[in-house]
């Protein structure tokens, strides 16, 4: 009945939706309550693992309460989906704020109850968070053993209590009603992010790499609370049902637009650069990497990444309030994928070369939105959540296995090695997904940007968008090269390994005889035979097959039901992400059926959504034949080219900066870093000398001397106390006398 | 014959508590250590069968409190009064009579039922907080200065037995000297009162207050006369300009004896305020400008009674804190902060029904149980049988006294306003009452003050906390009894635990006084929460109304 009459509602949401070309109305459905739970199971996992932690729990506890929650997080979604289909419907949980002040026509008033916005964008979201969530933290539990109490560990529980913590505030984010409680969320995953990053806080490396985290996340933070200040300014209310319908107004009004209206759409940008790790605020990303793997795959590359594309989604419409914010987006973002890719190109580290990817990935997600295919950018970030997350989580393995070991030129043949199969092949099936490989599903998700960049007109005033499409391009070579180049390294080639530096000691040894068996029999070349490189066992393996199956699955929905016209399309054309899209499905369908007219865009004089499939498969498969010319084939060849560009002082500057991260960090350290510290320790002399020396004594010493002024009459004498008094009083009754005398009013 | 077992069936938790007061009296003279050791313990018991009884003989629908001024006082505040009692007394047990009692166990001294003070204590203890307990539901003048001095009188004698030094018995004495001047003062104001309104009973006068107001204003006798009362009752609040005792009786007096004095004759004060003040009448907090040019409240406290509660609360809360500074006394520092708190509290007086009274109400509560918590620290603890006193005694209490330097950090953090603690609710709610009630520059001098007060307030968090201890601080040791202790942990807890019960705190502070302001105007009493969500409510219908006439 309920789901019935949702769906009438939605239906005629939808009808006024085409009329109006606004966001839907959103339907309130109280007896959908139970999606709360959604966000209570992993705040009340949360609370058990710390209490695993107070309580000393030996035993794997805190891991099972935390998959158990968050696949019932899952399960709820699910549910959820089967209920709401496309919505929006509002889920009011509890009164949060609710302030009003002023009177009459001044009256402002501030909402934002802890309330669900679910539509079709919050259940994509939601479908790819929660079950990866329950994967990866499954994985966790065998990946985190190592700290367990039993063996000498300490931060079991604190892990997974991060973990859950991390799933609640994501949700908090993603199933906002308003921008307030989007905020809590936004500043929940930061904090999750914090302390996973920096958990292994002995290493000073993790604690710096979590402060930069936070301190970069921050600053783009301070947009986004400034954006929600303004909107909240200019249209009066954080709710996205109210919100949405006062900027489909605003849309249609040439009269709104003051500075303060057209600078929330950067505002809102900044925010989500650096959650996102976009350019200029990228830097913390590849730190990151300091944390444990799983928070790798889960927080800083599926799921908490994402959420500045969400942002961006989400608030679509509050994008269209200044001609220049979308061709902003996307060139920030092209420009951060061609940059990410170059570095990850140059890096030996198997784990930052991803972090690279990821960042070098979310640029294109942000290049999607630019170009007006909120679609594209959502599909991909769908597909990319799934295959990025195999990715990590076999790099993970890796270094779990070699102790540590992530260099690309120590590790060698792993497929041929007993018990890594599994690891080598997914690895695989993720490398084909990244690197774009026909008939992956990030094949799709990426076409489906780089057409639109040459299809969308580009606005007046900004870089052109075919200039940006053939970048982003060139860029998915640069990808399929790194991306292989990784897995031919590792995975191909003869069997060669050294141990990394973290030797776990004997305690992991009984744990992973399975990992032993043959290995004697392997050419390895191993220090002195002392290291035994442990493989994955039941958790990761099935884990990272359950990823790997994903991953190939998530092109499906680019097809089904309808071709040109998936799921993934149906439902971000249903959400707020397809405002000021003009009749994007339509589109789609159009130039699927060729029916475009001569003033539309063309590439290379076809269609761009036909000719992108055979244009983007050329660049892919000539960076994976570079990447298998110098890393499988003939490996001396790579080492010789890299020798030869450093030996010719034309080109030297090349390896070098690529190696060097671009000197990004320096170039931050020198401009930002540098002259803050100046500043911090100017004012800090100032605080000592002036504010504290000056003003707080010199003021502290103004009641004293009144206090001294006054301690005579305090003499201790009894006589001289009521002497005082009876004076006071009579001091105060002839003042009322003498004002009675002067007439005044009493 | 009904009326007056209806009357004295309200005066069951008074009346229990008498008979307490002769129990302890008779018990405290046993020779037996036993029996004396009891007679605290049957105090509490009495205290909290009065607790008991209040609900049961205060129904809150007035009906057996018809024709008092404020009907619902009684069934409410009294509660909270004897729970801060029993806070008190916990905080006494084995510490009046300890060197005495020593003496006696040693066989020092033979056992002398003429030397042994205990159920004297213990008696007048209980005694004060009945005087208390009749102020919540004074009907007239006379009963009104009958409950203040049974509230008084056994606190000089408390504060003369609580020391066997010489110290005391001067505090004792300077304090019996001003009181009772104070009273002369008051009585004078009383008789004043008497005379312009012919009448003693409290809502009698109220009328025929109202009627003058409407003829013509407020007799000047009555001003004057009301004038005088204030003054009069400054000293029980210890209030500018009859503060000066305060810091030399608190001094003189035991620790625990002095956390009663800031609070009990404090608690009367203010609600003997609230009662003479209620027979004028805050009603109407809106204010009109008259010919002259001068404020007046409509029908409210003629403008220089006003004038005068403001110069009051002024200088009450600027010399307070001010005199703080200056001390090396932990004990006098607490003394001028009392005096600082009852400034405070006059805000919500002057703002008067229902939030302003509802708000010192809260306060009174708040202020007994974080004031308690504070003196429990100094109370706890000694050095060679002589409590601590200076602020050397507190610096790096930590290192020793982890949990006594956490409760003097909550205390004085609640003492200062900090955030989430108890003294920050009760702060704002007085600063809310007094900005509704259009008294934003008073608001303003207590939020300056409220500053000021944390220069010293830090001192006692961060001393205990982060400083080292002092070559003085290291003789420090546990008081012998564990009570005093026990009682400044359930004040801490209740520091932090209480704001969690803030609204039905607030609430039923609100019903407290709730029977006054329906009497004051039957429709919708002004400045409730109810009213507010009333007006907003036809704000906003206003606004539909207008929104469908513009859409038609």
């Amino acid at each position: 009945m309920t789901s019935l009459s949702l769906h009438a509602a939605s239906l005629a949401a939808m009808a006024s939706d085409q009329a109006s070309a606004a966001v839907p109305a959103a339907v309130a459905a109280p007896q959908l309550a139970w999606a709360g739970w959604i966000l209570w199971l992993p705040l009340l996992s949360t609370i058990a693992c710390c209490l695993c932690a107070a309580f000393r729990v030996r035993g794997k506890a805190p891991a099972v309460i935390t998959v158990a929650a968050l696949a019932g997080s899952f399960a709820l979604t699910l549910a959820l989906y089967g209920k709401v289909q496309h919505g929006p419907v509002r889920i009011h949980l509890f009164d949060w704020i609710d302030l009003s002040w002023g009177s009459g026509a001044g009256i402002n008033s501030l909402t934002a109850n802890f309330a669900l916005y679910i539509d079709s964008l919050t259940l994509i979201w939601m479908l790819f968070v929660t079950p990866l969530g329950t994967l990866i933290a499954l994985y966790a539990s065998e990946y985190m053993e190592g700290d367990l109490p039993a063996r000498g560990g300490r931060g079991y529980a604190r892990f997974f209590a991060g973990v859950s913590i991390f799933l609640f505030a994501m949700g908090s984010l993603v199933m906002a009603d308003n921008l307030v409680m989007l905020y809590l969320g936004w500043e929940g995953v930061g904090f999750a992010s914090y302390l996973l990053i920096g958990y292994y806080y002995t290493r000073p490396s993790a604690v710096y790499a979590a402060k930069k985290a936070f301190i970069m996340n921050r600053i783009g933070d301070l947009g986004l609370a400034a954006g929600i200040w303004l909107i909240w300014l200019n249209f009066g209310t954080v709710e996205y049902e109210g919100l949405f319908q006062a900027l489909a107004q605003a849309g249609s009004d040439e009269s709104v637009g003051g500075w303060s209206v057209k600078a929330i759409p950067f505002l809102l940008m900044l925010g989500a650069f650096g959650k996102s790790a976009q350019l200029p605020l990228y830097v913390w990303l590849p730190d990151a990497m300091e944390g444990p793997t799983p928070v790798s795959a889960l927080i800083h590359a599926a799921t908490m990444v994402t959420a500045g594309v969400y942002l961006v989604a989400r608030m679509y419409p509050a994008f269209l309030l200044h001609e220049l914010a979308l061709p902003t987006v996307a060139w920030v973002g092209g420009l951060t994928a061609l940059l990410a890719a170059t570095i990850g190109m140059a890096q030996y580290d198997i784990k930052r070369i991803m972090a690279y990817s990821t960042v070098s990935q979310l640029g294109y997600m942000f290049m999607g939105l630019g170009v007006m295919t909120s679609f594209g950018a959502v599909y991909h970030v769908f597909t990319h959540a799934f295959f990025k997350a195999v990715l990590f989580l076999t790099c993970g393995a890796i270094m779990h296995g070699f102790a540590g070991q992530l260099d690309l030129r120590k590790l060698s043949g792993l497929r041929r090695l007993p018990g890594w199969k599994i690891t080598a092949w997914t690895m695989f099936v993720g490398c084909l997904c990244l690197a774009g490989v026909p008939g992956s599903s990030g094949y799709f998700s990426k076409d489906a940007i780089l057409a639109q960049a040459f299809v969308t007109p580009t606005p007046d005033g900004a870089w052109s968008f075919r200039l940006l499409g053939w970048l982003a391009l060139f860029t998915a070579g640069l990808t399929a090269y790194y991306t292989f180049r990784v897995w031919f390294r590792v995975c191909a080639g003869p069997v060669h390994f050294e141990a990394g530096d973290e030797h776990h000691g004997a305690d992991h040894e009984p744990a992973h005889q399975a990992g032993h068996a043959g290995h004697d029999a392997h050419g390895g070349h191993d220090h002195g035979g002392d290291f035994h490189p442990h493989a994955p066992r039941l958790a990761i393996n099935f884990v990272l097959v359950a990823l790997a199956v994903g991953a190939v699955l998530a092109a499906i929905p680019y097809f089904w039901p309808a071709y040109g016209d998936g799921w993934i399309q149906q439902m971000v054309s249903h959400s707020s992400a397809a405002a000021g899209v003009p009749s994007h499905g339509a589109e789609g369908a159009a130039s699927a059926a060729g029916e475009h007219g001569g003033s539309h865009a063309t590439l290379l004089g076809f269609d761009p959504h036909t000719a992108m499939y055979v244009v983007s498969s050329v660049f892919g498969l000539v960076g994976i034949g570079f990447a298998a010319w110098l890393h499988l084939l003939n490996r001396k060849a790579a080492d010789a080219l890299r020798a030869r560009l450093l030996a010719n002082p034309l080109t030297r500057w090349l390896p070098t900066a690529m190696e060097n991260k671009w000197y990004v960090d320096e170039l931050y350290i020198a401009a930002i870093r540098k002259p803050l510290w100046f500043c911090g320790h100017l004012f800090a002399l100032f605080d000592r000398y002036i504010i504290d020396g000056v003003l707080v004594d010199g003021t502290a010493r103004l009641p004293k001397a009144l206090g001294r002024l006054f301690q005579p009459l305090q003499s201790g004498a009894l006589q001289g106390y009521a002497v005082t008094m009876a004076g006071g009083i009579g001091l105060i009754l002839a003042w009322v006398v003498w004002v009675w005398m002067r007439g005044m009013a009493l | 014959m009904t009326d007056v077992v209806a009357k004295l069936q309200t005066l069951v938790p008074e009346v229990t508590l008498l008979v307490g007061a002769v129990l302890a009296a008779l018990l405290g003279l046993s020779r037996r250590k036993q029996v004396r050791d009891a007679v605290p313990w049957v105090t509490i018991a009495t205290l909290l069968a009065a607790m008991v009884a209040v609900p049961f003989f205060n129904q809150l629908d007035g009906t057996t409190a018809a024709g008092l001024l404020m009907p619902m006082l009684g069934g409410t505040f009294k509660l909270g009064i004897l729970a801060v009692a029993v806070l008190l007394c916990l905080l006494t047990v084995g510490l009046v009579d300890r060197r005495l009692e020593q003496a006696f166990a040693t066989g020092r001294a033979p056992f002398d039922a003429m030397r042994t003070i205990r159920g004297e204590f213990y008696a007048f203890f209980l005694l004060s907080i009945t005087g208390l307990s009749l102020v919540c539901s004074a009907r007239d003048l006379v009963w009104l200065f009958l409950a203040l001095e049974l509230t008084s009188l056994p606190t000089y004698i408390m504060v003369a037995l609580s020391r066997g030094s010489r110290r005391a018995q001067e505090a004792a004495v300077k304090y019996f000297f001003l009181g009772a001047m104070a009273s002369a003062v008051f009585l004078y104001g009383f008789a004043l009162l008497y005379g312009a309104t012919g009448t003693l009973v409290l809502t009698d006068m109220r009328g025929t207050f109202a009627l003058q107001a409407s003829t013509g204003g407020v007799s000047n006798l009555a001003v004057i006369g009301m004038i005088l009362t204030v003054l009069g009752l400054c000293f029980k609040i210890a209030a500018a300009p009859m503060h000066f005792y305060a810091a030399d009786v608190y001094e003189g007096a035991a620790a625990p004896v002095t956390a009663f004095l800031a609070f009990v004759p404090k608690a009367a004060g203010m609600l003997a305020l609230m009662l003479l003040l209620g027979t004028m009448g805050w009603s109407g907090h809106s204010m009109i400008v008259d010919s002259i040019g001068f404020r007046q409240p409509i029908e409210g406290l003629p403008q220089p009674v006003v004038t005068v509660l403001w110069m009051i609360a002024t200088l009450t809360m600027t010399l307070g804190n001010v005199g703080a500074l200056l001390q090396r006394s932990v004990k006098r520092m607490l003394a001028y902060s009392s005096i600082a708190h009852s400034g405070y509290m006059l805000i919500g007086i002057i703002a008067g029904p229902t939030t302003g009274l509802a708000a010192v109400l809260f306060y009174l509560f708040a202020y007994g149980i974080m004031n308690t918590a504070a003196f429990a620290v100094l109370a706890g603890l000694e050095r060679r049988g002589e409590e601590i006193e200076s602020l050397d005694d507190l610096a790096g209490l930590r290192q020793r006294h982890p949990g006594m330097s956490v409760v003097m950090a909550l205390a004085a953090g609640s003492l200062m306003g900090l955030p989430p603690l108890l003294g920050f609710w009760g702060k704002l709610y007085l600063f809310i009452a007094g900005v509704q009630a259009g008294h934003v520059p008073l608001v303003v001098i207590a939020a300056v003050n409220s500053a000021i007060a944390a220069w010293y307030y830090l001192r006692l968090v961060g001393l205990p906390i982060l400083s080292r201890p002092s070559p003085q601080s290291e003789t420090i040791g546990n008081g012998l009894s564990v009570w005093p202790r026990v009682a400044g942990v359930l004040g801490a807890v209740g520091v932090i635990v209480l704001p969690l019960l803030l609204r039905p705190m607030f609430d039923t502070a609100a019903l407290a006084v709730s029977g006054y302001a329906k009497a004051d105007s039957p429709t919708a009493p002004a400045g409730t929460l109810a009213a507010k969500a009333l007006a907003s409510e036809s704000l906003a219908s206003e606004a539909l109304a207008s929104e469908q006439e513009s859409a038609d």
